[in-house]
């Protein structure tokens, strides 16, 4: 009855997983695809002015925006990191590709953002919403995996203790 | 298994300790909610006035909305019985040259923009102003508008309180 109880709830987490992995994988796309200029540190589109809009009321990562704002080249290499861990982590989490690795980054990325981002937004509180539901919905994966409609799946199958190195087992799904 | 709730329990704590403690701290959503995105406000601070007329704006935008503004369409120079010395209107504000502003960030530069001084949320700036005479020496305020009417919000004025410096 237990087991039966678990395999329901893991059935439902691929409705979550979709949403959570597309909120990364498009902000990728949009940067890369929809509109180039946003990586591009001479158009006025350039994603990198956002952070100095964080530093008023940034929670602990003031000096760290401070610094990376006053480095132009530093803060491309930063967007540049930053755009690729949320594509490709992103598109993981949609495909159920080591859900509990996944889910972790993310939360970090989510959480991240937000101690810079989260006091903004003129209708709601729009940024602090978006980390905070964002940030615990992704540590829900990093606990629970992700094990139907997912490449995880067949993973878990094989290697059901994770990727073996040695004598350690990493649960990466 | 107890090494994994033991986890499990430690992941709860985090997520549930994050969402409250920066609602708490971004909006104060326990306490006295308040939320510093709605309207600009700007801070004075380190400006300064020389007695030769020169007048360096250190003006830092710290609230207000992250994609638009804010507009600074009145500086006005405030002798110490009060009367007015100098006002900059929106015209002059409008066509400072850029070579006057130095922005602390490359990005999102403070600017004119014909119509007012722009200045971006999170930029800090000084910029050179003269008054055409000569100011006796004192104490004087320099008080700055925004295009909406205000001088102030969430209780910070956009005012500060200076000592005239010889130069």
């Amino acid at each position: 009855m237990q087991n039966h109880d678990v395999d329901q709830a893991q059935m439902a987490l691929p409705i979550m997983r979709i949403t959570l992995g597309w909120l990364y994988f498009s902000a990728m796309l949009r940067r890369v695809w929809n509109v180039p200029a946003k990586m591009n540190p001479s158009s006025p589109l350039y994603v990198g002015g956002k952070l100095i809009t964080f530093i008023p009321h940034s929670l602990y990562i003031r000096g760290i925006l401070q610094y990376t704002l006053l480095h132009p080249t530093l803060l491309f290499d930063f967007l540049v990191v930053w755009t690729i861990l949320e594509g490709v982590f992103g598109l993981f989490m949609m495909l159920g590709f080591m859900s509990r690795l996944s889910g972790l980054v993310i939360a970090l990325l989510a959480w991240g953002i937000g101690l810079g981002a989260g006091w903004i937004g003129t209708t709601c509180l729009d940024e602090w919403q978006i980390a905070a539901v964002e940030g615990a919905a992704a540590l829900v994966f990093a606990f629970a995996g992700s094990k139907w409609l997912s490449i995880d799946q067949l993973l878990i199958k094989k290697y059901p203790k994770g990727l073996k190195i040695g004598r350690w087992s990493i649960p990466l799904w | 298994m107890q090494k994994f709730v033991a986890l499990l329990i430690i992941g709860l704590i985090i997520a549930t300790g994050y969402t409250f403690v920066t609602y708490q701290y971004f909006f104060a959503g326990f306490t006295n909610l308040h939320n510093y995105s709605k309207t600009p406000a700007y801070v004075l601070n380190g400006s300064k006035v020389f007695t030769n007329g020169t007048v360096v704006l250190q003006i830092a935008r710290v609230d207000g909305p992250d994609t638009y503004g804010g507009f600074i369409v009145l500086l006005q120079l405030i002798y110490q019985n009060g009367t007015t010395i100098y006002q900059w209107n929106a015209e002059q504000l409008g066509s400072i040259p850029q070579s006057h502003i130095h922005n602390e960030y490359p990005l999102h530069p403070v600017k004119s923009d014909k119509f007012a001084l722009v200045v971006p949320l999170g930029q800090n700036a000084s910029v050179m102003l003269q008054v055409p005479f000569k100011l006796k020496p004192g104490i004087y305020t320099l008080r700055a508008y925004d295009v909406d009417g205000q001088d102030s919000a969430y209780g910070i004025s956009f005012s500060v309180t200076v000592q005239a410096q010889q130069s």
